[in-house]
């Protein structure tokens, strides 16, 4: 018997409830979920998986209370980032080449065969961890997964 | 499973707001038998390419089902841009 149980018989037995306030009080006490083990979070659990990479981008306001740039709101499915990669395999191999050496004019140094939908799934289990927080005194950038 | 909503929301800086809410049922219907008569011509492209069709196919139905829940809001001070998906 649990402690809150016995609290509300002793309060019965005492006369300070009666009994069909005690019943009622213990119907309550039955309904409520048990206490999990660790409530203080440290208990781990396995992480979701994160369904959107969102792009948040929050123009501080300027002296007049107008933002002083652009506001952006993005959320892009993580679905979308797989299903690009298995496009991107379809590339023929010339033209793959052809994207690699336009990414390295440009200073990219990216393999884009290298880039497989196994190693993406990798990156999407890392990409719940992922926060950029960029903060500027006109403008917020927020990137993270949810 | 794919995207059944587009909305499209345009506020102008003069003011004029442009609401635009799709329900693509109907499109999807009536783009079936335009897309069933281009099947041919996307095999023969693929072929041509040396590119799998069956693996273009289901990459492209991929990233039409991946398109739901999309959103993207972009806005200016009294203008602003916002197309949802869903």
């Amino acid at each position: 018997m649990n402690e809150n149980r016995m609290k509300i018989l002793q309060m019965l037995a005492t006369g300070q409830v009666t009994a069909d306030e005690a019943e009622r009080l213990i119907a309550a006490l039955e309904k409520e979920p048990p206490a999990s083990p660790a409530t203080d979070g440290s208990e781990s659990r396995p992480k979701s998986k994160p369904k959107y990479l969102r792009v948040v981008v929050d123009p501080e306001k300027d002296n007049s209370g107008g933002p002083r740039g652009p506001k952006v709101n993005i959320r892009v499915p993580v679905q979308l980032l797989r299903a690009g990669v298995r496009l991107g395999s379809l590339i023929p191999v010339q033209a793959r080449s052809q994207v690699n050496d336009a990414m390295r004019e440009h200073g990219v140094q990216f393999d884009l065969s290298q880039l497989k939908p196994e190693n993406l799934e990798d990156l999407i289990d890392h990409l719940n961890d992922l926060t950029v927080d960029v903060d500027d005194k006109d403008i917020k950038v927020r990137v993270f997964c949810e | 499973m794919i995207f059944q909503v587009i909305t499209i929301h345009i506020r102008h800086q003069r003011g004029g707001v442009f609401h635009l809410r799709i329900p693509l049922l109907l499109v999807w219907l009536l783009l079936l038998p335009v897309a069933l008569l281009l099947l041919p011509v996307i095999f023969i492209a693929c072929l041509v390419r040396r590119v799998d069709p069956f693996r273009a196919l289901s990459a492209f139905a991929q990233i039409l089902g991946a398109l739901k829940g999309t959103h993207v809001e972009v806005g200016d001070g009294d203008s602003s841009v916002l197309i949802d998906i869903t």
